[in-house]
């Protein structure tokens, strides 16, 4: 496994300056786009970018300015059902790269367990709801000694 | 905009829905990224240096393990730049844990610990669960935005 242990590659310009960044695309589970859709509307942006098209939706990496105006066009496809982050390493990088790994990259298993509830996030989000929220707060000491006391006084 | 630290760190779901309200998250890869464009580290996948530890004192005693002060280094920034939180608790390993039990309980002790507002809730099993955790998301991400507008 001394592959996975990596190499130092040698990087390009764009991986070392700090104007860059990656992004992860991902279309979820009852998206009305498909992610070849998705990397042809960047595609066609014309926009100078680096895109990769993945089993996930896509990975783009380029100037923050172009990414995230990629990023607002194609929410417009299909708003609720695209979700983004940020990635560290750049497309094809090979320290993190599937094809130059064995099994699955670092990360692959959180995609693929936040995967499974991004369906139910995105029809939270088409349907909101308005909930109240009750900040935890903690026991108050009187009432704990009340709890206690009577505890001992039952026994 | 309101900067909003998350745990886990990594997590796709939170960043997402912070991004969607027009807020930042502080997400662990925009961390990753300076480490993996400093010049100075040669294989980035083991990416600790002899410095790491030194400047994860600041988050961690002399007596805590090297592991979490390096790591530390990465994500305390994070909790410094932080101006709310939300922090999911109960997550599976795969749900961005960042590889260390120890850390995740310092990182969300600070994360209380310091005076900003935080939301905790707990990771959803089932659908319903899941509706209410992205209400409740929603819900207080926009008291940030009306907390900040007052300001």
């Amino acid at each position: 496994m001394s592959q996975n242990l990596c190499m130092s590659p040698e990087l390009g310009k764009e991986d070392m300056d700090p104007n860059v960044v990656n992004r992860m695309i991902f279309v979820g589970p009852n998206a009305k786009v498909s992610e070849g859709e998705i990397v042809h509307e960047m595609h066609m942006l014309g926009l100078p970018l680096t895109i990769k098209h993945t089993c996930y939706g896509a990975m783009v990496s380029g100037q923050k300015e172009d990414v995230l105006k990629a990023i607002t066009e194609i929410r417009k496809l299909d708003s609720y059902h695209i979700f983004t982050k940020d990635r560290g390493f750049a497309p094809g990088d090979p320290r993190r790269c599937r094809g130059h790994r064995f099994g699955p990259r670092e990360g692959f298993h959180q995609m693929e367990k936040e995967f499974q509830i991004l369906g139910d996030v995105a029809d939270a989000l088409e349907k909101p709801e308005k909930v109240i929220i009750h900040p935890k707060t903690p026991v108050d000491v009187d009432d704990f000694v009340e709890t206690v006391n009577d505890y001992i006084n039952k026994e | 905009m309101v900067k909003v630290a998350i745990y886990p760190p990594n997590s796709l779901v939170l960043a997402d829905l912070i991004e969607r309200k027009g807020l930042t998250p502080l997400s662990l890869q925009k961390q990753m990224r300076k480490k993996i464009k400093d010049l100075e580290i040669d294989s980035p996948p083991m990416n600790i240096t002899e410095d790491d530890p030194i400047a994860g004192l600041k988050y961690a005693a002399i007596e805590v393990p090297s592991g979490v002060r390096g790591r530390m280094f990465i994500i305390g920034p994070l909790i410094d730049e932080a101006e709310a939180a939300i922090i999911v608790d109960g997550a599976p390993f795969g749900f961005g844990c960042v590889g260390c039990a120890r850390t995740n309980e310092l990182s969300i002790f600070y994360l209380r610990s310091k005076d900003i507002p935080v939301l905790e809730i707990t990771y959803p099993t089932n659908r319903a669960e899941t509706f209410n955790m992205v209400n409740e998301i929603n819900e207080f991400l926009d008291s940030l935005k009306e907390d900040k507008e007052e300001e």
